[in-house]
């Protein structure tokens, strides 16, 4: 049982302490609640721009000092961007807790004034490097923005990637900059997650002195996030730069956290992960007509999405691969699931989910995604419940309603470009 | 409006430090010569098991390349009593994860699980590590799972540009090869072949067993005794020679991909072998040079010039010299301006230009981030293995930070000047040659073309 504790500053701010001395470190974690869901199509890959930007300095901060100060006392560091939200973390010695405020409290609260169009320029350079290695120059690369814009309509948030496309970045202004910084970059949108070795009064103190003062923002644009249904399954078939052909599908469901959405969590085990789990078993070692097959489902906050790919190999229709997916599918629903599955499944999230807990660093970033999506970190403490309380029925019954034609959108890449 | 109410201008003083110690090690032989070592931790309910065999595919001849990882490959294909399907389905009702594989100086096997279920998953790691089955038909599944890994390199940059340098850095030699072999020594491979480099190198007194996390070191080595006590001993394989030849002077290959949006650079030379007596002195200054991202190389091709998401340098510390290398994915355009940059960054390395400041930084970095590095169950079984491994003393870890603290700048320019030489370098470029091609040739020097398998471009 984790000791938490969630408390609110006077702008908003909500803080997030779990104490834990068991090495001299601790973990310094933000969660900003604004994502790629938040931009406006045209203007895509902004947060995640922003996010390096971050990066570049504040008034009391020097470019690139920020990696400078947590390097030099031996912390590691790093940012990442997702639909939902984006997230800041470094872990610290523990004697270096102010440091680690200081520096996140600064580029909360005084980022502006140190912008200017060189750090844009640059960081935009290096943002469409990113986009480079790992989407335009990498196979299956670009597998992933296909398939969101395949499955969500053009005006719906998770219809682009993170990194965004490379005209919208192009296009970014340093006003673009301010006022995404000035919409979203809040006390009051944002947690932050403490964990580690600090006594909890001393940390609260320097919370206040370092946040205390920074003002909340005005009110927040408005997004729709009710998806509207497809209308019908979506198939799209794309020449590609690869040698091996590949399916790709994206199941609609229910967001993170639903009954519904834990019980396909637990039915992407049963289908994938390892030589026993449906799909690796018929289509891997029996038929051997996949090189490899993975099933799961996303922590999405607006709506849920279970991914599933399998790679053909050479010579093997991809057809084939589709029609004995889709065997396997029919034949669970029809069939269900055995007791044995059932307790695989609940185990490997229960590993997977003591390894996350293990390091501070991935556990303060579990707990600042709990705080801000359920505003509830305690649900760390009780997050395998559900799990553990599932029913090979209801890991049948979310596959029958959720794993059918009509709710699903399939794209292949094939060889051949 | 925001306003000031603490000094926000400098940043603020640390507190006392916290102490650390690595975790403690309990030892023990058994009878057959295997060596097991047990970290204790109770912190979270897993526990990490390996076995680790010290032979890897710097034993693999150049006609059977990949014979080391194949082994590995095949040992999940069913061991002592189970299948495959019966092992997986086990090891998943334990909680557990089973991993096999080889890497250039030993095979592994792992377990990762629940520490409730201790003893029978000590015993499936010991079946899967010495009764392992070796089926033919799990030859026929692993081989052919392999052709097509192979196939599938032949679109990733990055992994190309890495097997040419170490083609062309090592030749036939074992560091020449790739780990995971080639499509023609693949399909050669027999199962006489693997049951040769099975017997022969999987033997107890060729092994080590490490168990970290939640157990006490009386059960652990109770379980591994019951486990693994019955492994036979056999004949210590000998160990093969790496015998590179140094490069003599500065020459360039491309390896075109006419579709490329970004140039795959490697730069380098042969490097130093882990036992180096420079090690912790190479360690600091190449942390400084291009090892972390607040390095030379990273910042002045990243942040400083926008040429690229990320660049490094590596020494490849393995039993005998593995490679020195500084890699780089940049866009086409500046290809010939980032191996300038490169050039320029190790040879001021070695002219001793070095501020008092970046060498306390990385010091401090390399000091104070050891004990986030070694948090989890499967960080410290890690560190156990590389004990292991490469024989470093059993108090390695608690002298590393000061052993790290104790190196100056007169030894980063020494071992600067020993171990790198921007004058002899392979330059290996894996990108759009129509493009490249000019301005690299202005480089000056011996500017060659191959194929993505390496073969000679005429013409």
């Amino acid at each position: 049982m984790l000791q938490i504790e969630q408390y609110e500053l006077g702008n908003g701010l909500r803080v997030v302490l779990n104490e834990d001395h068991s090495a001299p470190l601790v973990a310094v974690n933000l969660w900003y609640h604004v994502g790629s869901k938040n931009e406006r199509p045209g203007r895509t890959g902004f947060a995640h721009l922003f996010e390096h930007m971050l990066f570049s300095g504040s008034e009391h901060v020097g470019n690139n000092e920020h990696f400078r100060y947590v390097q030099s006392v031996g912390g590691v560091l790093n940012g990442t961007t997702f639909f939902d939200r984006t997230n800041y973390f470094e872990t610290l010695p523990s004697n270096y807790l102010a440091l680690g405020l200081w520096l996140e409290s600064d580029r909360m609260g005084f980022f502006l004034p140190a912008l200017t169009q060189e750090k844009l320029d640059i960081q935009r350079e290096v943002v469409k490097e990113e986009r480079r290695q790992r989407y335009d120059n990498v196979p299956y690369g670009t597998a992933f923005e296909r398939m969101l814009h395949l499955a969500y309509d053009p005006d719906y948030s998770y219809h682009w990637p993170t990194i965004g496309s490379m005209d919208d970045l192009q296009a970014a202004s340093l006003d673009d900059i301010r006022d995404f910084f000035a919409t979203w970059y809040r006390p009051d949108n944002c947690v932050l997650t403490l964990v580690g070795d600090f006594i909890p009064a001393e940390a609260k103190a320097l919370v206040e002195e370092y946040f205390g003062p920074i003002a909340p923002g005005g009110s927040f644009p408005h997004f729709t996030l009710e998806r509207k249904p497809m209308g019908g399954e979506r198939r799209e078939t794309v020449p590609a730069q690869v040698q091996l052909p590949r399916l790709y599908r994206l199941y609609h469901l229910p967001k993170m956290g639903t009954p519904e959405w834990i019980h396909a969590d637990l039915l992407t085990t049963v289908l994938s992960g390892d030589k026993a789990s449906r799909l690796d078993r018929s289509l891997v070692f029996e038929k051997q007509i996949a090189q490899d097959v993975a099933a799961y489902v996303l922590p999405t906050e607006a709506t849920g999405m279970l991914m599933l790919q399998a790679t053909a190999k050479e010579g093997v229709d991809i057809e084939a691969i589709e029609r004995a997916i889709d065997e396997e599918i029919a034949r669970l629903a029809r069939d269900g699931i055995t007791a044995d599955e059932l307790t695989r499944a609940v185990n490997r999230a229960e590993i997977e989910y003591a390894h996350q807990l293990e390091n501070y660093d991935s556990r303060a970033d579990l707990v600042g995604m709990l705080s801000t999506y359920f505003d509830d970190p305690t649900i760390v403490n009780t997050w395998l419940d559900p799990y553990r309380a599932s029913t090979t029925a209801d890991v049948a019954a979310v596959s029958a309603k959720y794993l059918v034609p009509e709710n699903r959108a399939t794209s292949f890449f094939l060889p051949g470009k | 409006m925001t306003k000031m109410t603490i000094d926000r201008t400098t940043p603020p003083q640390p507190g006392p430090p916290r102490p650390y110690r690595f975790p403690h090690i309990t030892r023990a032989t058994l009878d057959n010569g295997l060596r097991v070592l047990v970290a204790e931790n109770h912190s979270a309910p897993i526990l990490s098991l390996r076995t680790i065999v010290k032979s890897g595919a710097d034993h693999d001849v150049a006609e059977l390349a990949g014979l080391a990882s194949l082994t590995a490959d095949i040992l999940d294909e069913g061991a002592g009593s189970r299948d495959a399907l019966r092992l997986a389905e086990d090891v998943g009702l334990l909680g557990g994860a089973l991993g096999t594989g080889a890497d250039w100086d030993a095979s592994y096997v792992s377990i990762d699980v629940l520490s409730r279920n201790a003893l029978p998953s000590i015993s499936i790691l010991g079946d899967v590590t010495y009764k392992a089955n070796l089926p033919a038909d799990g030859l026929d599944r692993v081989r052919s799972e392999r052709l097509m890994e192979l196939l599938q390199q032949r679109d990733e940059p990055a992994t190309i540009a890495g097997k040419r340098f170490a083609g062309l850095l090592y030749g036939t030699g074992a560091y020449g090869n790739s780990v995971a072999g080639n499509p023609e020594s693949i399909a050669r491979i027999t199962l006489d072949d693997i049951r040769r480099f099975y017997g022969s190198n999987y033997l107890p007194n060729n092994a080590a067993l490490v168990i970290s996390g939640d157990v006490t070191p009386e059960a652990a080595i109770d379980f591994a005794r019951r486990s693994f006590g019955e492994w036979a001993r056999g004949a210590e394989p000998a160990r093969p020679q790496v015998t590179p030849a140094p490069i003599d002077s500065s020459r360039v290959y491309i390896i075109d991909r006419p579709q490329a949006v970004q140039s795959e650079i490697r730069i380098g030379h042969i490097g130093v072998a882990r036992s180096s007596e420079d090690y912790f002195a190479i360690s600091v200054m190449n942390a400084l040079l291009g090892g972390v991202f607040n390095s030379r190389i990273n910042l002045n091709l990243r942040e400083r010039h926008g040429y690229t998401y990320g660049a490094r340098s590596t020494f490849a510390f393995r039993r005998e010299a593995g490679p020195f290398v500084v890699s780089a994915p940049v866009r086409n355009e500046v290809t010939r301006e980032s191996v300038d940059e490169v050039l320029l960054e190790l040879r001021r390395i070695r002219s001793g230009d070095i501020e008092d400041r970046e060498l306390e930084d990385t010091k401090n970095y390399l000091i104070g981030v050891f004990p986030a590095t070694v948090q989890s169950a499967s960080d410290i079984a890690s560190r156990l293995l590389d004990m292991e491994l490469y024989g470093l003393p059993e108090d390695y870890f608690d002298h590393y930070r000061e052993n790290i603290d104790a190196v100056d700048k007169d030894e980063i320019a020494r071992v600067a000047n020993k171990y790198i030489d921007p004058e002899r370098v392979l330059i290996v470029i894996v990108g759009n040659a129509a493009q490249i091609r000019e301005p690299l040739a202005t480089l000056g020097y011996p500017l060659h073309e191959m194929d993505i398998e390496g073969n000679p471009v005429v013409g």
